[in-house]
């Protein structure tokens, strides 16, 4: 890596990471979470984005040349083979069930029942991986044929194979363009976990009439899993945050969200960032009733990503001094707005949200696909001409913040703990350690996979 | 607001069935028992514009409803309803989406106004608009979306209808999260209902 990508990146990195701690930096930076629109800009499809990782990482290496301003450029999600090997039910993919240029989208079911929960509190993984994981990767619905063995095998195969992808794309961002990524490994607010893929919204939001206690236990119960899943897929350096998006919290009234989604939703983030990871919350809608809670984590530790129906003005006024706020660029003026109309809206979120930085450059939460490139560019440019705080100011990349082992995070529950294993075998001959540390690694990589599927 | 309106309204879902039995018992013409529930619905629908309620709410409401009328179904049979007294909305996510949680939202809330709602789903393509809007001879057709590449297709329909010389008869509301006053004159729909309860209103005031 030469020395002058190595200074664009830590340049990148450094103003990324003082904008989300609140600390002094030049300008507001230009990092949006999930950028559709680098995907698509160089004339890739939709499906060759999920399909051939080749083809996905010239787009991008493509659109960082062309836009030098942006600080951060995202991993991408779907990998179409991971999701065709198990025969994947929530997701329709573009190229398969929609058109190659249509983009992806989650099918939301109640593929848990209204009578399980207590299937899913008292043995988490054992749900998993017999009642819930069957319903919605249909392959592993096929149990106990040989079809079903080798889908397994193909899916722990594909599920290195884009581990390889994303590991090869982030290294050539970084050494071929200097760019940074926005975010690095995922969770769920446990209560999203349950009303997403688990009973679907309506079913969830019937059982917190119906049946609040259980839902409040299994959230309780989503806590650890969740927390568990993030950490082991997080950026092992914290250089990046943790994402996590948020998906039903709108829909409640204030009381419901203080009594069903919060609590259990904070616990997740106190552990991760006492692990010393920093989160990024996708505010999916109008937060506006339920983001003053996130005053209660510490300062600067959560990025949040205001949605294009959320006032941003307000966020920041809510929020100054606690978290920094993303957003502001209103999704339909990208798609629909001519590059006057972009420059105008631009300048004044950077003379209003940016004044005194704590304010990061983004749409609702990405970059919409249907862009248009000239808007873009209109964007960038006017955040370049109105988007600085103080241009003598190089902030550095942050080192890790200080770490403990969060006192809230209990070992993790899995099918076959090492204890089990370990009787047996009845004797072990030689370094029991050696043999237990990658038994318990190999059985924490299978839960992250297993739990993976409630995104 | 009778009893039952008023436990539908508080979302008393137990008390609500405990008074559809006693009524049922009482031998109460379930045509009126209908009433006095979208009564209920009705006071639901204007608690979410005050932002007393909220989705979650609307969706427990629904269900509530859609266990009354299992209830009331066998009673139905027979008797002559003369269907319902609002006019036809055709409505339908377009196509390139497949998401329905909205559309199903503003359809339960149309139902309970007392519209004839026909309901094209999700992925409709605008030739299925067009049609249906020709058959039903419906004043109001409500496009739906969550995504916001959906905008050239609400543009396409509403071409399409009035291609298709239907401009006069129909007025289109579009709605969903993605869309806002911009989107709707990008489109050149009529209405952009902001929320379900504004979308209901819109009908009603197109069909008074």
């Amino acid at each position: 890596m030469s020395e002058d990508l190595k200074k664009l990146f830590e340049e990148r990195l450094g103003r990324y990471h003082a904008a989300i701690s609140l600390e002094p930096h030049d300008r507001i930076p230009i990092a949006t979470g999930s950028n559709y629109f680098a995907e698509v800009y160089s004339g890739d499809t939709k499906q060759e984005t999920i399909d051939d990782p080749e083809k996905w990482l010239q787009a991008e290496i493509k659109f960082c040349q062309d836009f030098p301003e942006v600080d951060v450029l995202r991993n991408n999600r779907i990998y179409g083979p991971l999701y065709d090997a198990l025969d994947v039910k929530t997701y329709r993919l573009p190229g398969r069930d929609l058109d190659p240029n249509t983009q992806f989208q989650f099918v939301e079911q109640d593929y848990m029942k209204e009578d399980e929960y207590d299937d899913l509190i008292n043995d988490p993984p054992g749900f998993m991986i017999d009642i819930w994981l069957p319903r919605i990767l249909g392959e592993l619905g096929n149990r106990g044929t040989g079809r079903s063995y080798v889908a397994m095998l193909k899916a722990g195969f594909a599920q290195m194979m884009m581990g390889g992808v994303m590991r090869n794309r982030g290294m050539v961002l970084e050494q071929q363009c200097g760019m940074p990524q926005p975010m690095a490994g995922f969770f769920l607010a446990p209560f999203d976990a349950l009303a997403d893929a688990m009973r679907g919204m309506t079913g969830a939001f019937l059982d917190m009439f119906r049946q609040p206690d259980k839902v409040l236990a299994a959230c309780d119960v989503l806590v650890q899993e969740m927390a568990h899943t993030a950490l082991t897929l997080a950026d092992p350096l914290k250089r990046y945050p943790i994402f996590v998006p948020t998906h039903k919290a709108i829909f409640m009234s204030p009381e419901q969200f203080d009594t069903f989604y919060w609590p259990s939703f904070k616990k997740v983030m106190e552990i991760l960032i006492e692990s010393g990871h920093s989160i990024r919350a996708y505010l999916e809608g109008d937060w506006g009733p339920h983001w003053h809670h996130l005053r209660e984590m510490p300062k600067g530790r959560v990025l949040c990503d205001i949605d294009s129906q959320g006032d941003i003005f307000k966020a920041k006024k809510d929020l100054e001094g606690y978290q920094c706020v993303a957003g502001g660029v209103q999704d339909s003026m990208l798609i629909l707005g001519t590059t006057d109309q972009v420059r105008v809206h631009v300048r004044e979120l950077c003379e209003r949200a940016g004044k005194g930085g704590g304010y990061i450059i983004s749409a609702g939460c990405n970059f919409p696909y249907d862009t248009k490139p000239e808007n873009f560019r209109a964007m960038i440019d006017a955040v370049m001409e109105y988007g600085w705080h103080d241009k003598t100011i190089k902030a550095k990349p942050k080192s890790a913040p200080p770490s403990s082992k969060a006192e809230a995070l209990k070992p993790r529950r899995v099918l076959t703990p090492w204890e089990v294993k370990k009787g047996e075998l009845g004797q072990i001959t030689g370094d029991e350690n050696l043999i237990k540390k990658n038994w318990e690694q190999l059985e924490a990589m299978a839960h992250t996979f297993m739990w993976q599927w409630t995104l | 607001m009778g009893d039952l309106a008023q436990a539908l309204a508080n979302l008393e879902e137990k008390k609500v069935y405990e008074l559809i039995d006693q009524k049922i018992a009482e031998g109460v013409n379930p045509l009126d028992i209908i009433k006095e529930c979208n009564d209920g619905m009705i006071r639901v629908g204007e608690q979410f514009s005050e932002g007393k309620y909220f989705i979650s709410q609307l969706i427990f409401s629904a269900e509530i409803l859609k266990q009354v009328m299992k209830k009331l179904e066998p009673l139905l049979a027979g008797i002559q309803t003369g269907g319902p007294a609002g006019g036809k909305v055709v409505i339908g996510t377009v196509k390139g989406d497949i998401h329905d949680i909205g559309k199903n939202i503003v359809i339960t809330l149309l139902k309970g106004s007392g519209f004839d709602v026909i309901d094209l789903g999700v992925d409709v393509p605008p030739e299925k608009f067009v049609q249906t809007v020709k058959e039903s001879g419906a004043k109001v057709l409500g496009l739906s979306a969550l995504l916001n590449f959906t905008y050239p297709m609400m543009k396409e329909v509403v071409e399409a209808v009035k291609a298709a010389g239907l401009g006069d008869q129909v007025k289109i509301i579009v709605g969903g999260t993605p869309v806002n006053e911009q989107v709707r004159e990008y489109a050149g729909a009529d209405y952009y209902a902001k929320d379900a309860v504004a979308g209901v209103n819109m009908c009603k005031e197109i069909y008074s």
